[in-house]
């Protein structure tokens, strides 16, 4: 196969905390250190419920936030692992803000593919690992895309490109990056086009297909297909995250969230960014988080995080404030003991008004 | 995060050793003596204690030695530099001298118009700093009851540091006040905190490059004064716990290490190192 033309996403990061790295190593390193260490025995685990389970097991106490997470990222239950696990509707929301642009770039690309990652891979899922919701991970696949449509081995599903099932997409996107998962044959996308009488009613943009049908067997190309189609489906991730856990069970019912294209994608996507992040050992890892992050996809992450000052009066210091209340009093005989005193109660009064003690 | 109830009910999860007769009220200030092994703290309760630190065995001792009252709380205090004699100021807007070493009673030598939220003794000078919320920094020479020159500030003193000839003023409104005591009557710098909330404490730098500034918002800024060296300044978040920011207290540099520590009003203390922006891990015994 042709080199791949993946394109780094210009950041990896932490999920809990929104730190950015150069590369997942580090990242991983971070997460070890920060965010799966026991508190107890500072041993380091691989993943956040595998600490909790630690701390629950060694040391029988019960672990529910993810330390030194920000608010809305704590839970322990879903699983991350470097860039693999983040949920689609996350992972898009942060690299929307970044680039802006080589996504665009690469959703030209995609309308074609998407067609591809559409098929679904059915069966083909099976093997692909979890696909990570790495909505960034798109744009690098588009590139990747065009390359093996020559290759692409379209997979023999049989079943008309309709089919696709999200879940199917899903599963491949993982392995897209590296991965060639010959399991996945993403070719999931193939079999439209070995359909091209249902292609056309697939296609959204399906150009790619129609070349596809060609190669029947050479199921690594799959591959980039999903990530092409994540790309496209980038802003829809989060639509297809919930839809794609649903969908993947029935595989066919799927086809109709396919057809919007997008679902498939993100499964892609997500799936690329598993393999991007974890090439060598995709395997492992991504398969089994896949379906759990699937289903967590939906969860809303809260907005806004609730932080706030213990000690939030800018106006005076803690011991202005202290001098004032009863007990500091008796020894006020002085009227500039008192002065000073109603000057701290006036400012008091004002910044009551001011809505500033708040807590 | 989930050890903030246990802290609470457990006052000495290190096993440290408590001092005998502590004060009854919160401690304000903490003061080694600079020749032996005294330690004085002030405190709400309006006294000056002091205890004799000494080694028993494995274990620490702490004998109380003397203590004296003033009006109303005490806020700071500070040794001479000849281990003799301990400054103290508070809310009854005086500042006491008290020679404890050789048995003195205590002296008033210094008054603000407001509490002397610090004071600082300087032997290059031979001059006590005293800085006030009634917004002026005085310097006294302790023989005479006028100040020697009073210094305005732009608001409220919160915090002082010295290291000779560096000295660094805090203030509300997060001013920062830096003064050349070799020409104290100018200010040779004031700039803006670098966080964005009220400011704490300040440290310098033993080295007298730049200091530390502490805020209550969690956060340290390290700042170095020379304009070529502003590339190194940077902050750091520090003493918060999920979603509760707390106050950073105070701030102290190790006199030989030159790492620092800061403690907090999550009831916790750190050791850092600037130069490796790293937090230092304490050794468990």
């Amino acid at each position: 196969m042709g080199k791949k033309k993946k394109r780094v996403p210009s950041k990896v990061w932490c999920y809990y905390c929104d730190r950015e790295f150069d590369d997942e190593k580090i990242l991983v390193q971070h997460q070890k250190a920060k965010h799966f260490k026991c508190h107890v025995c500072h041993k380091k685990l691989s993943t956040a419920g595998g600490m909790a389970i630690h701390v629950l097991q060694v040391h029988k106490e019960s672990v529910t936030k993810v330390p030194n997470a920000k608010t809305g990222r704590e839970s322990t239950d879903i699983e991350i692992y470097g860039m693999q696990g983040i949920p689609p509707d996350v992972l898009a929301a942060h690299y929307g803000e970044e680039e802006e642009a080589p996504s665009k770039a690469a959703k030209l690309d995609i309308p074609s593919t998407q067609l591809v990652g559409g098929l679904m891979p059915g069966p083909l899922g099976v093997g692909y690992p979890p696909q990570s919701t790495l909505g960034a991970v798109q744009p690098m696949y588009n590139a990747a895309v065009p390359v093996p449509p020559v290759g692409w081995a379209v997979p023999p599903r049989p079943q008309p490109w309709l089919p696709l099932h999200p879940a199917a997409s899903v599963p491949l996107s993982a392995p897209m990056g590296y991965v060639q998962q010959p399991l996945f044959p993403v070719q999931g996308v193939r079999p439209p086009l070995a359909v091209p009488s249902t292609s056309p009613s697939l296609q959204p943009s399906q150009i790619a297909p129609p070349g596809l049908p060609v190669s029947a067997p050479t199921l690594p190309v799959s591959q980039p297909l999903f990530p092409v189609v994540n790309n496209s489906v980038p802003t829809q991730s989060s639509p297809f995250s919930a839809s794609l856990p649903t969908s993947v069970p029935e595989g066919k019912g799927s086809i109709e969230a396919h057809s919007s294209g997008s679902a498939s994608l993100t499964g892609g996507a997500g799936g690329n960014s598993h393999s991007y992040a974890s090439g060598p050992n995709t395997g492992g890892p991504s398969i089994g988080p896949p379906p759990v992050i699937a289903n967590k996809a939906p969860a809303i992450q809260p907005a806004v995080n609730e932080v706030y000052l213990v000690w939030d009066d800018e106006a005076m210091s803690m011991e202005e404030r202290r001098m004032s209340l009863a007990k500091y009093q008796m020894h006020d005989e002085n009227s500039q003991m008192s002065s000073i005193d109603a000057a701290i109660d006036r400012r008091i009064l004002e910044s009551r008004l001011a809505g500033r003690m708040a807590f | 995060m989930s050890t903030f109830g246990a802290a609470a009910a457990n006052h000495n999860p290190n096993k440290s050793f408590e001092v005998a007769q502590p004060p009854s009220d919160s401690v304000s200030s903490l003061s080694f003596s600079p020749k032996a092994n005294f330690l004085i703290a002030t405190s709400w309760d309006n006294q000056v204690r002091c205890w004799e630190i000494s080694r028993n065995g494995t274990a620490v001792a702490s004998t109380p030695k003397a203590s004296i009252t003033h009006d109303q709380p005490v806020l700071c205090s500070t040794w001479k530099d000849d281990g003799m004699t301990v400054f103290s100021g508070g809310c009854d807007k005086q500042v006491k001298m008290w020679p404890l070493l050789s048995g003195g009673q205590p002296m008033t030598v210094a008054m603000h118009d407001a509490p002397i939220k610090e004071v600082a003794w300087i032997p290059e000078m031979n001059l006590l700093a005293t800085g006030s919320w009634d917004k002026t920094l005085k310097y006294w020479d302790t023989r005479q009851s006028n100040p020697v020159h009073t210094q305005q500030l732009p608001d409220r003193c919160y915090a002082l540091t010295v290291k000779y000839p560096l000295m660094v003023v805090g203030t509300a409104d997060r001013n920062l006040i830096i003064f050349n005591l070799q020409n104290p009557q100018n200010e040779y710098k004031r700039v803006t905190s670098p966080l964005k909330y009220q400011t704490r404490c300040v440290a310098a730098f033993p080295d007298q490059q730049g200091f530390l500034v502490g805020s209550i918002e969690g956060r340290v800024g390290v700042h170095h004064l020379d304009d070529g060296q502003q590339g190194k300044n940077f902050t750091f978040k520090c003493h918060r716990d999920g979603s509760e920011i707390y106050s950073v207290n105070s701030l102290n540099f190790h006199p030989i290490h030159h790492t620092f520590a800061t403690a907090g009003s999550d009831g916790a203390f750190n050791f850092w190192d600037k130069d490796s922006k790293q937090r230092l891990k304490i050794p468990i015994s």
